[in-house]
């Protein structure tokens, strides 16, 4: 292989080339790039396309960081070499500041930033949220309305957009106009005098909402007065007596609710307490006892525990026999009482309660306790529990009681 | 012969049939544990993840009255724990590009956003780090049904750097005005809206030090020029564990006596990040640190207190904790007369290359400010190791301290490169020779030695008229793992620096201690 001249000259020449390119763009790294924002539009609607263009004084590969509502991103011009920046819809479409910063490489070019609003042209989106869901009649309680109307990219309305709000209870229908603020448009609804069902709506624009409930139950109930209901006054320990309240309202009149409960507490005249409880319908509780065995008078009060009251009922119960019979037989060991005749001389119903104490020398030894059959109640005294000797029988039934002293038993 | 064979056989029978019984009731077992796992029922509840706590920015409730009912401590904190949480979930899901955790704190129709977001950076490979440093909330709104309130987060603080790949694009910090909505939903406040509204330029407040200042690369304290002539300062006995149980205030007024007697007047000493209780300060320990403070005042010492001692994180997630960790140390003592200045870090620069240079620069670069922000009035400096490291973050600190344990011949020469062109104080903030010589260092230096050292090293800072802190008072009896390592050749040197023995003897080495 021969070499000339002319062949060294050619690869020196090429040499020079790649050195002298190498050397420029070593260089133009080094030379001050900057940047200017071109765009003169800095607010946007959303769901607009947002182009932003930097003049570069010389072309080079930046990178634009953009900072927003949701977080951050770094973007790559639309064209190599390019300050043309195509701002992706999950920032373009989101409301709010949007801070940018121009790179190339790590150095800032330019920074700024640019505001996304949100797009009133665009169908109107409404949220509400009502609560408390149920209030209290009387004007006092209340329930408050929040409405959240957004565009359609769900970014929140700005501040004063105007939500009709819109009410009907009973024959009432109300409608007001207010203006948004912090993202919502709210209202507070007081409760009218009756109880009854409020129906709530609101409409932006031309968006209306769904129709909303809100329940408004009766106030507290107000004291009430109550009835004894019974098919006699006797104290045959057999029949029902019923106790019914008035018709329990609050005080603007309304029924208070149904299944309110109702304690009813009896007094005797030995003053032991009785309880019996109803719940209510139509505004009247129904509770229910049965009739004493024995001459008595109750005193009833009824309660809804914490609010209301009834007035005292005093009841009477007359004893349905004056006297009953009791013969011993068998050395005395069987005592049989009866027959128990009850208020028309008719035997007593089945069940009613006979007790015969039973003691010695004043000492007590038992109480046997046996319910009727047939009007007859048959007490066998056995040998081996009761040896010989006298005793002393006590007879209790039906508020009648009977003494037999020095019973001999063999 | 028969008769062993059956016996084989026999044993090798009973053997299968143990080891049969065996494998079975252990097969059992499997079965029944594994049907006993499964979700925790207490996850219903979502306890475990309020369980941790992971995000402490700076939280200051501005104001929550609003027109729409009177809000309750305890939803108040509610919110304010969710709020944080979703701020810490999405910056989570930003930096590992994972939506984990992200259905807990937004709503179906605010979680889309996040969802985009983090696969347009995924696909693009860019992971962004962030954290938010502070939040001044103001409540807008808060709904009568207690399910809905709006709030204004103004003036937050956001802190981030963006990766692609591996390679840092940007590191920024940015403040900005937020309205967020939020609303009830399972339990959690979840974020239905969030606006930014506004970008600020950040504050920087610079305050003066009011009671250490600089001026010209001098020290001032109270108006007077003042010179460090300091030490190291650990316990004899409780050596990188000053504030344990063996704390002993006694102990300590005796080596400042020692100290005093010798003609030193700073010292330097540690406070390490875990055993004070990282974000939640052990006010034990922060009682025996003022005992030191105090003691240091009566006997005239003033005292650099190196905080994040064994701290090693540094990521962005984490910054939150450490700032309350200083925020608790460091506004505790803003007044304290004692202290000289806050060294942030200890040799951070040995964390470059395993926690990544950008980092730690990053973090320590915040701390300052946040330690600034907390005690205006005294110096912040940072301990770096080698002299190659004193340009960094020059202009944030207020003096600038190194470590030197090369060749005492080379320290001029390495010493020219720092004070180049540098109007701080030049602190020479460790230096010293282990008397090592012994069975693990045959060759190593004697006391005789470690005097020659110290005498020369004197002139030198006379020469250069250096702030010089040595190491260290005393030789050790025992050095932790966590120092040097395991090595016991390694241990052994580090327990050699000390100017008295461990019998308590001063070494030939004290007399040059401060002269």
């Amino acid at each position: 292989m021969k070499f000339n001249i002319r062949h060294i000259v050619f690869l020196l020449a090429i040499l020079l080339l790649f050195v002298s390119i190498s050397f420029t763009s070593v260089l133009k790294e080094t030379e001050n790039i900057s940047g200017v924002l071109l765009t003169k539009q800095t607010t946007f609607e959303a769901g607009n396309n947002i182009k932003l263009v930097f003049k570069l004084n010389i072309p080079a590969r930046t990178d634009l960081l953009l900072h927003s509502s949701y977080g951050s991103t770094m973007i790559a011009p639309d064209n190599f070499n390019t300050g043309q920046f195509t701002i992706p819809e999950f920032i373009s479409y989101k409301k709010g500041v949007v801070t940018y910063t121009l790179f190339h490489d790590t150095k800032v070019l330019t920074q700024g930033s640019i505001c996304v609003t949100s797009n009133e042209k665009t169908k109107v989106h409404l949220e509400s949220y009502i609560g408390p869901p149920s209030i209290i009649a009387g004007g006092k309680d209340y329930t408050m309305q929040v409405v959240l109307p957004t565009d359609s990219y769900d970014n929140p309305m700005p501040d004063s957009t105007a939500v009709l709000m819109k009410h009907q209870f009973l024959s009432i229908e109300k409608e007001r106009m207010i203006y948004s603020k912090d993202m919502i448009g709210w209202i507070n609804i007081f409760s009218y005098k009756p109880s009854g069902r409020l129906l709530l709506f609101s409409k932006v624009g031309n968006t209306v909402s769904k129709e909303f409930t809100v329940d408004v139950f009766p106030d507290l109930p107000e004291n009430f007065t109550i009835l004894p209901q019974r098919r006699h006054t006797y104290a045959d320990g057999n029949q029902i007596t019923k106790f019914i309240t008035s018709i329990i309202k609050d005080e603007h009149g309304n029924i208070i609710s149904d299944g309110t409960l109702v304690d009813f507490v009896i007094k005797d005249t030995s003053g032991a307490l009785l309880r019996t409880q109803g719940t209510t319908i139509s505004g009247q509780a129904i509770a229910k006892m049965l009739h004493p065995d024995h001459e008595e008078t109750w005193k009833v009060k009824a309660y809804v525990h914490g609010m209301a009251e009834s007035d005292t009922l005093e009841v009477r119960y007359t004893r349905v026999i004056e006297d009953f019979d009791v013969q011993f037989r068998e050395d005395n060991r069987e005592i049989t009482i009866g027959p128990l005749m009850s208020f028309m001389e008719q035997l007593i119903p089945d069940g009613a309660i006979v007790k015969v104490n039973v003691s010695k020398e004043g000492k007590k030894l038992d109480i046997l306790v046996k319910t009727s059959s047939k009007g007859l109640v048959k007490f066998l005294l056995q040998e081996g529990f009761y040896p010989s000797g006298t005793y002393d029988i006590d007879i209790e039934a039906l508020g009648v009681r009977k003494t037999y002293k020095n019973i001999a038993l063999q | 012969m028969i008769g062993w064979n059956r016996n084989i056989y026999r044993s090798l029978i009973f053997l299968s049939f143990i080891g049969v019984i065996a494998l079975m009731l252990f097969g059992i077992g499997q079965t029944l544990s594994y049907l006993n796992t499964g979700a925790d029922r207490t996850s219903m509840l979502h306890l475990a993840l309020k369980k941790d706590e992971v995000y402490l920015p700076k939280v200051k409730w501005e104001d929550t009255l609003n027109p729409g009912r009177p809000i309750e401590k305890q939803t108040l904190q509610d919110i304010e724990q969710d709020y944080l949480n979703s701020w810490y979930i999405r910056n989570t899901a930003y930096q590992t590009n994972t939506i984990e955790g992200i259905d807990d704190y937004y709503t179906k129709s605010a979680r889309k956003n996040i969802i985009k977001l983090v696969q347009a950076n995924s696909q693009k490979d860019i992971a962004v780090h962030s954290t938010t440093i502070n939040h001044n909330i103001e409540l807008d709104f808060y709904s009568a049904d207690g399910q809905l309130v709006v709030l204004s987060d103004k003036n937050v603080q956001e802190y981030q750097r963006v990766y692609k790949g591996e390679k840092l694009l940007s590191e920024s910090k940015i403040q900005s005005d937020y309205q967020i909505l939020l609303m009830l939903e399972d339990g959690f406040w979840r974020i239905r809206h969030i606006v930014k509204e506004e970008t600020y330029p950040l504050d920087t407040k610079e305050q003066g030090n009011t009671f250490a200042k600089v001026l010209n690369g001098k020290i001032y304290i109270n108006d007077n020029e003042y010179q460090i002539k300091g030490i190291n300062y650990y316990p004899q006995q409780t050596p990188w564990n000053m504030f344990g149980d063996e704390f002993d205030r006694n102990v300590i007024a005796k080596d400042f006596d020692i100290m005093n007697k010798a003609g030193l007047n700073t010292i330097r000493i540690f406070v390490p990040y875990e055993a004070f209780g990282k974000a939640k300060i052990d006010t034990a320990k922060l009682d025996k640190l003022k005992q030191v403070l105090d003691e240091a005042e009566t006997k005239n010492l003033k005292v650099v207190v190196t905080l994040f001692d064994f701290y090693g994180d540094y990521s962005v997630i984490d910054w939150t904790l450490t700032h309350r960790h200083a925020e608790q140390i460091v506004s505790a003592f803003a007044n304290h007369k004692a202290i000289l200045a806050w060294d942030i870090k200890n040799e951070p620069n040995l964390d470059f290359e395993s926690r990544g240079k950008e980092n730690v620069l990053a973090w320590l670069k915040e701390m300052i400010q946040q330690v600034k922000q907390y005690d205006p009035n005294h110096l912040v400096t940072i301990g770096w190791s080698n002299t190659e490291s004193v340009h960094l973050l020059q202009n944030e600190v207020d003096m600038i301290s190194f470590h030197y344990y090369n060749d005492i011949d080379q320290f001029n020469a390495d010493y020219l490169e720092v004070n180049f062109q540098n109007k701080k104080p030049i602190v020479l903030q460790e230096f010293g020779l282990p008397s090592s010589r012994g069975f693990w260092n045959p060759l190593g230096p004697s006391e005789k030695k470690q005097a020659a050292y110290h005498k020369q090293f004197q002139e030198v800072i006379k020469q250069n008229n250096l702030h010089y802190l040595s190491w260290t008072l005393y030789d050790f009896e025992e050095v932790p793992e966590g120092v040097v390592g395991k090595l016991p050749w390694r241990k052994h040197k580090q327990k050699h620096f000390g100017f008295i023995d461990r019998k308590g003897k001063k070494k030939a080495a004290f007399e040059f201690i401060a002269k």
